[in-house]
């Protein structure tokens, strides 16, 4: 089973190009999808998850042609959308019961204990009888994920699952991702660059609707490898640096600033050469595009 | 700092669009209604009379309302929903800056807009000419007629609503709790409507309507067309105190939600206490791997079915939906529990009524329910964001808007079947057990239900297309104040045309729903189909995703264009194209449609063409054999009448004007040939018959005589008729013809041009440059007036014969003696005579009928036949009528004249009209006038006994004494028969218990006078059923007080022995009965009869101050200090102080009440005396043995008084 994007293309009506010719083939299993705000994710997300047309280009999932059935794909999709909302006054049981049902669980019992077992992997169960109104952000979260794992869907877009949850669900999430069966796509997008070097198998980095890097995280970090390079200036020196080299990240660590830069040869000046980590090949790659220094 | 923030939420406001949209649409509405003259002024008011803009504006605030909740529910919360509330705890701000200026910005912002309405009058009243409205209807604009009532009802107003949405706003930190807040004072506001249906509340409802709406109506309704235009709003009394009150409720609130007010408390981020609870259940914990999703086979179906199931419970359990309903239930219950009442007494709980009365107040709650909650329903997902998910499941489109709709149509199941259960559950308790579920079931399920379905159709339509939940609830509620506008203001009434509209129609105890069945069906039919096809092909514009850019749903609606739902949305709309044409035929062509401009068009024509035929020689009919034949189920009639003419008059005559526009078709014969005629009207053709011409019934027959009728001659002529009702007119009841309880004219044209087809406005009459019509008959001793009857022109007095014939479980009567009933086939026959002359004034009844049958003797020793024909179970008041007749005929027959006939008898009739009505020795009695009163309470008033012996008496004063055609002389019918029915129940009942049907007839009189469109007559010349009724019952029942009963009684005895059952002219009329009246009322007394029969007069009495002194054991001087005035009113209602020395009125002090044996109440009085009290402040000492309690001038309220209640005070003991 495989996602093949081709050459997709999506502008709003406000003029924002969110999506610049896309083409991404998205194997199974754990697909990590890195990117700054507004580069076009959620876009690529919910052009999958049927939400939206693109304007042109094509989405295949095997032969399912997702932009025109989405009839199939639908039936195949388990989707968590970054800002979503519930009914506030029903409650988590019924609601996760009822979405069960329209995920094609047609036998009662059957419906009955998968709602059971799911509210209790998110650590809901004591919650199912309060209605939805009532829950936290990490609460809702949590009853996000339960309800993209109903019917045991080979699609699973996750767009930034772990917004908003402690580092023990954080941990629990991934746990129950990892369970997931390997006929199934997990495409999952987030800021935590560490994630996706824990979970994913192969990876994609977006920025300004266009793919910067698509390939494997040992791949990414191969390219960049030897080539990354630190010191602690003076924040004065700082657009000096800029100037002279090719800055990727900044971090600021008691008082003094780190910086971080990619070299194909020693820079000297007094950088030290560092292991490159993933961080590393995010910001190598987003530095080409836009700016990447925040202070 | 307030400053600043004050000025920065004006600067807000000011640049908000809103703010000029609301105060636009305030101003173009009260533009056009003062524009084109849809005001509440009557004809003789000025559309800007200070008074109208007034009641304008109180009417406009209501609106006003729900703009300040879109401007005075915003102004904090905005902080908490644009998150920028976080930021203010930063800033240095009070929170007296911060609330008192967003408070006071806004609420200025609301002032601003309300003065949209000023404008919006002023404009119109200057630009009204130009719409067609007559100048002469503006009278003079000054600024103090604008501000006066703005100050004192619209301020007042929006300072409530805002203050209660601001405080609503702070003590919930909800923003749809304004729609609580709303509710609430819409409830009060209701609840002073339903209290305002009885005068006895009077006091309660001017102060518990929040809007001051009710308190404002009862403080003007007396006002005069001349005050209106001249005077300025009173506020004083309870107005005053009601205005008071709701302000200080206002700043109740305000101080409340100031001190309430706390920025961490209003801008706490929500913390939910959680509560611990312990896992007890074992659940499995299987791996979820092995359930998968099944999409084949009924999974769109079961789906359907849980998205539908989730749709309810979210309905179900919004707060708002609950309080909404809860609105609802109460007036529900307040509704079916008291109902409607006449005279206060309430009816029996039967299922007709109240299927009728749900539609008062419930609907009401139905309506917004169903309105936003469609709306909530459609948006959910999206304002919940749930869409977001919801929307990649592989449901299809079709299922997810059909769930809607399903879960809003369960939703009108439940509101259409809650009133069957309150219904039930209300008769049990009041112990009624005769529970119509056939028409419960009817009326919920085929009736109430389509229209509630249909309701939502539209609305779910517009949301469809407007795909923006604010803007949609807007043009919802846009296209039924549209409609209602149309309907109410600018006098459309094409049903076809009005979404979701019918005939109305009317549950009958005697008729069940009877013929409203048929156009009910193929209305709902049509609306039925109309509404799916709206939904199905407006679903084309059903949004699903996160893309809903404009130009992407057009682009998805075009592809939908050709899909399946669509090629059906089709089908249904050729259904609804086919059942209308099928209306269209039965209402147009058929019925013969007309609109009101139409209506007043023919009228036009018919007098500008045929007005020189008034007054022509015509001959009279001297003898009328009937032969009716009546068919209810098919609701046609077929008479053939054998009259006898005879021209009484000098001249000869060559033509006979027959007419008649409620006779489907009749003809003349003569020796068996039918007569030719001409018709002699030209009508433009109606701008609806756009399928082909339809002939013009020809209902004016100008008839050859083949010989001249010369003075003297006679001639008999046979008269065929038929009245055949097909299909369903657009509307109207059809009343006369039913399947049981058919009432109708006798099948006999009228003779003659007359007055009664003409325009009465005088407004409308200038549009078609017709004169003034001043609608006086003519004078008292008018030649043509004094030998020509009121009742029917048509004859003097003639000998009556008739057979009848019916089905056979019906009985048919009409006046006469009954001869013989025979069956002859499937026909059931009737044959009466009246062996005695009586006027050509004659109706047939029809019905299946329980009878009552009495006799009783009157003191002559004449023997009467005394019988009832009623409703099988409407025994309750039998013999509250067979009493009135049996008392009545005694008393009547004593002390005005012998009685002319050998029988007496009482037909009920089914509601559609709340008459009844008195023809020669036969009254039928409508169905809702007393049938299924409940006269439980002691205190209340026996209108069965009244309204009987009412008609009774007009066997007296109607059918002895025949008005004629002159000023005034329906008084000797209607003014006499009303009097005697008060005189005979005060003998039964006492004198107390005519107080509140005193106070009633009182209160129409003087409500009758200031709706008067052209010019109040004096008494002798009445011409309006406020003076021959309620003037008339007041003014003889103070004229017998003062001249007493003997002098009274003799009278009319008098009056009664020269005229009564004259069958030659001339006919009596209102100058003989003063001539009477005159004869045997002493000098002293001769101006009090002038004062109420020559001139139009009004008292103002008021007691000031009564004060006691106790003077020994039981015994008390009483000080009375009163103030009593006189006034004279033009025709035009403006007052005149005369001088005069002194009227007679009475004094009285009053112990407390008590009960007496019947339990009814029973006042007191230890003293009650005639004075002759003079002009302005008197005071008077009187000794009393007993207690006093009350005490002051006229305390019966037997003499015309703005403000009766002032009369009587409270006595302080001293």
């Amino acid at each position: 089973m495989e996602l093949i994007i081709k050459n997709l293309s999506k502008t709003y009506s406000n003029g924002v190009k969110a999506l610049n010719d896309i083409s991404l083939t998205i194997p199974q299993g754990m697909f990590g999808l890195l990117g700054p705000n507004g580069a076009g994710k959620s876009t690529l997300m919910r052009t999958i998850a049927t939400l939206q047309d693109a304007d042109s280009g094509s989405i295949f999932l095997d032969d399912i042609n997702v932009l025109e059935d989405k009839q199939s794909v639908r039936e195949r999709l388990g989707y968590l959308p970054q800002d979503f909302g519930l009914y506030p006054r029903i409650n988590a049981e019924t609601m996760l019961d009822h979405i069960a049902q329209m995920k094609g669980i047609g036998h009662k019992s059957e419906r009955k204990e998968l709602v059971s077992s799911l509210l209790q992997k998110v650590n809901l169960f004591k919650d199912r009888k309060k209605g939805l109104g009532t829950f936290s952000g990490g609460m809702r979260q949590r009853f996000g994920i339960a309800q993209a794992l109903v019917g045991n869907p080979s699609l699973i877009i996750v767009d930034e699952p772990t917004a908003g949850l402690d580092p023990s669900e954080r941990n629990r999430f991934y746990n129950l991702l990892s369970e997931i069966g390997e006929n199934t796509i997990v495409i999952l997008s987030t800021h935590i660059v560490e994630d996706v070097n824990t979970l994913c198998s192969n990876m994609a980095i977006i920025c300004q609707g266009e793919v910067l890097m698509h390939g494997k995280p040992k791949d990414g970090l191969a390219s960049v490898q030897g080539k990354i390079f630190k010191k602690a200036i003076d924040k004065s020196e700082l657009d000096q640096y800029r100037k002279d080299f090719h800055v990727i990240s900044t971090k600021l660590i008691e008082g003094k600033l780190s910086l971080r830069i990619e070299s194909e040869t020693e820079p000297g000046n007094g950088f030290e050469a560092v292991p490159a980590d993933l961080e590393d090949v995010y910001f190598s790659f987003i530095s080409r595009k836009v700016d990447p220094i925040t202070i | 700092m307030f400053l600043d923030i004050f000025i920065f939420e004006l600067k807000y406001r000011f640049s908000r669009p809103a703010t000029y949209i609301y105060f636009a649409l305030l101003m173009i509405v009260t533009l056009l209604l003062i524009g084109f003259g849809n005001t509440p002024a009557s004809e003789k008011v000025y559309h800007n009379a200070p008074i109208v803009i007034a009641n304008l504006l109180v009417l406009v605030s209501l609106f006003g309302i729900l703009i300040a909740s879109a401007v005075m529910g915003v102004p904090i919360y905005r902080d908490i929903e644009h998150k920028t509330a976080t930021f203010l705890f930063s800033y240095p701000i009070s929170k007296f800056a911060y609330f008192m200026g967003r408070f006071w910005g806004s609420f200025v912002a609301l002032l601003f807009i309300s003065l949209g309405t000023l404008l919006g009058i002023y404009l119109g009243s200057l630009l009204g000419p130009l719409f067609g409205t007559d100048a002469a209807r503006y009278g003079p604009n000054l600024l103090v007629n604008y501000f006066q009532p703005w100050l004192t009802l619209v301020v007042p107003n929006l300072w409530l609503a805002g203050s209660l949405f601001f405080a609503m706003v702070v003590f919930t930190r909800n923003i749809k709790s304004i729609y609580s807040g709303g509710i609430v004072i819409f409830i009060g506001y209701l609840l002073a409507n339903f209290l305002a249906q009885d005068i006895e509340n009077k006091d309660l409802v001017q102060i518990i309507d929040p809007f001051g709406l009710n308190s404002f109506d009862i403080q003007t309704r007396y006002l005069t067309p001349f005050e209106q235009n001249n005077f300025l709003l009173s506020i004083t009394g309870n107005l005053l105190l009601n205005r008071i009150l709701w302000f200080s409720v206002g700043i109740v609130l305000f101080l409340a939600a100031y001190y309430r007010f706390s920025f961490s408390y209003f801008f706490q981020t929500s913390q939910k206490k959680t509560k611990p609870e312990a896992i007890t259940e074992e659940v499995p914990n299987r791996f979820l791997q092995k359930i998968k999703g099944d999409f084949s086979g009924s999974y769109q179906w079961s789906s359907l079915k849980t998205l539908t199931k989730i749709e309810i419970q979210n309905v179900l359990k919004d707060v708002y939906f609950r309080s909404i309903l809860l609105g609802g239930m109460i007036f529900l219950v307040l509704d079916f529990w008291i109902g409607q009442t006449l005279y206060s007494v309430p009816s029996h709980p039967v299922t007709s009524m109240l299927l009728e009365f749900k539609t008062y107040d419930y609907v009401l709650f139905v309506f917004i329910i169903l309105v936003f909650f469609t709306g909530e329903s459609l948006h959910r997902d999206k304002s919940t964001g749930y869409s977001i998910i919801n929307d990649t499941f592989p449901v299809k489109d079709g299922v997810v808007i059909a769930s809607k709709f399903l879960g809003m149509a369960m939703i009108c199941v439940i509101l259409a079947t809650l009133p069957i259960v309150v219904g039930i559950v209300i008769q049990t308790l009041k112990g009624y057990f005769n529970y119509n579920i056939g028409a419960y079931l009817i009326d919920s399920y085929l009736i109430t239900l389509p229209d509630y379905l249909q309701m939502i159709m539209l609305v779910f339509a517009v949301h469809l297309v407007v795909n923006n939940k604010f803007a949609g609830h807007a043009a919802a509620i846009g296209i039924w104040v549209l409609m209602i506008v149309l309907r109410q203001f600018a006098g459309y009434d094409f049903n076809l045309f009005f979404f979701s509209y019918k005939p109305a129609y009317m549950w009958s105890e005697m008729n069940g729903l009877g013929h409203f069945g048929e156009p009910l069906f193929w209305f709902n039919l049509y609306w039925t189909a109309f509404g799916i096809f709206l939904i199905l092909f407006f679903s084309i514009f059903f949004s699903r995703g996160t893309e809903d850019s404009f130009s992407s749903r057009v682009k998805s609606a075009k592809e939908r264009l050709t899909r399946k739902s669509t090629l059906i949305s089709y089908v249904f709309l050729v259904i609804a194209l086919g059942t209308g044409a099928y209306i269209y035929n039965s209402v147009v062509y058929v019925n013969s449609y007309f609109t009101s401009d139409q209506s007043n068009k023919r009228s036009a024509e018919y007098e500008k063409q045929l007005k020189k035929y008034e007054f022509i020689p015509q001959p009279k009919m001297t003898k009328v054999n009937l032969k009716a034949d009546l068919y209810p189920l098919e609701r046609d009639a077929y008479f053939e009448a054998k009259i006898q003419l005879v021209n009484k008059t000098d001249s000869p005559i060559d033509s006979i004007h027959f007419n008649s526009s409620s006779l489907t078709e009749f003809h003349t014969l003569l020796n068996g040939d039918t007569l030719s005629y001409r018709f002699p009207l030209k009508y433009d053709s109606s701008k609806f018959l756009i399928f082909g011409e339809k002939p013009e019934p020809e209902w004016y027959k100008i008839t050859a005589l083949p010989k001249t009728m010369m003075p003297g001659d006679t001639i008999d002529l046979v008269i065929v008729s038929k009245v055949i009702n097909q299909k369903f007119p657009n509307s109207g009841y059809g009343r006369e013809l039913v399947y049981n309880g058919t009432f109708i004219a006798g099948g006999m044209p009228d003779i003659g041009y007359s007055a009664n087809g003409e325009l009465n406005s005088d407004e409308e009459r200038k549009k078609y440059e017709l004169p003034e019509k001043p609608e006086d008959l003519p004078e008292h001793t008018d030649p043509y007036g004094r030998k020509t009857l009121l009742f029917s022109d048509e004859a003097d007095f003639i000998q009556f014969e008739a057979t009848i014939s019916t089905i056979p479980s019906q009985i048919a009567i009409a006046p006469g003696y009954l001869q013989k009933e025979w069956t002859e086939g499937e026909r059931r026959f009737f044959h009466y005579i009246q062996d005695t002359p009586i006027q050509a004034f004659f109706s047939v009844v029809s019905a299946e009928y329980e009878v009552m049958r009495d006799k009783t003797t009157l003191p002559n020793g004449q023997e009467i036949d005394l019988e009832i024909y009623y409703q099988k179970g409407h025994e309750y008041n039998l013999d509250g009528f067979m009493d009135s007749y049996k008392d009545g005929l005694t008393y009547f027959s004593e002390t005005y004249g012998n009685f002319q006939f050998r029988q007496m008898r009482l037909l009920e009739f089914p509601r559609y009209e709340g008459f009844a009505q008195s023809f020669p020795n036969t009254v039928p009695f409508s169905e809702s006038f007393g049938w299924v009163a409940d006269f439980s309470d002691p205190n209340s008033f026996d209108y069965v006994y009244y309204v009987t012996a009412h008609e009774l008496a007009h066997q007296w004063w109607g059918h002895q004494i025949t008005p004629n055609y002159t000023r005034g002389a329906n008084l000797i019918s209607e003014a006499l028969a009303e009097y005697s029915a008060l005189i005979l129940t005060e003998r039964k009942y006492g004198k107390d218990n005519m107080k509140r049907f005193l106070k009633d007839e009182l209160d129409d009189y003087l409500r009758g006078r200031s709706n008067e469109n052209k010019k109040e007559n004096v008494f002798i010349n009445c011409n309006r059923p406020y003076q021959w009724y309620n003037k008339g019952s007041l003014i003889l029942y103070g004229l017998r007080d003062l001249i007493g009963n003997q002098a009274i009684d003799s009278a009319l005895y008098k009056f009664n022995a020269e005229f009564g059952l004259k069958t030659t002219p001339p006919f009596p009329g209102s100058s003989d009965l003063y001539r009477h009246l005159a004869a045997y009322t002493p000098d002293s007394l001769k101006y009090y009869l002038d004062d109420t029969w020559n001139k139009i007069t009004l008292y103002d009495n008021k007691a000031d101050e009564v004060k006691a002194t106790k003077v020994a054991e039981g015994e008390y001087d009483v000080t009375i200090k009163f103030r009593s005035q006189k006034l004279y009113a033009d025709s035009a209602g403006e007052e005149s102080i005369p001088s005069y020395d002194g009227d007679f009125i009475d004094i009285g002090v009053f112990a407390a009440e008590d009960q007496d044996e019947n339990g009814r109440d029973r006042v007191n009085p230890l003293y009650l005396q005639k004075y002759k009290i003079k002009p302005g402040e008197t005071t008077l000492t009187i000794r009393v043995k007993g207690e006093p309690v009350k005490a002051g001038i006229d305390p019966f309220n037997k003499l015309i008084d703005r403000a009766p209640d002032d009369n009587m005070i409270s006595v302080e003991i001293e």
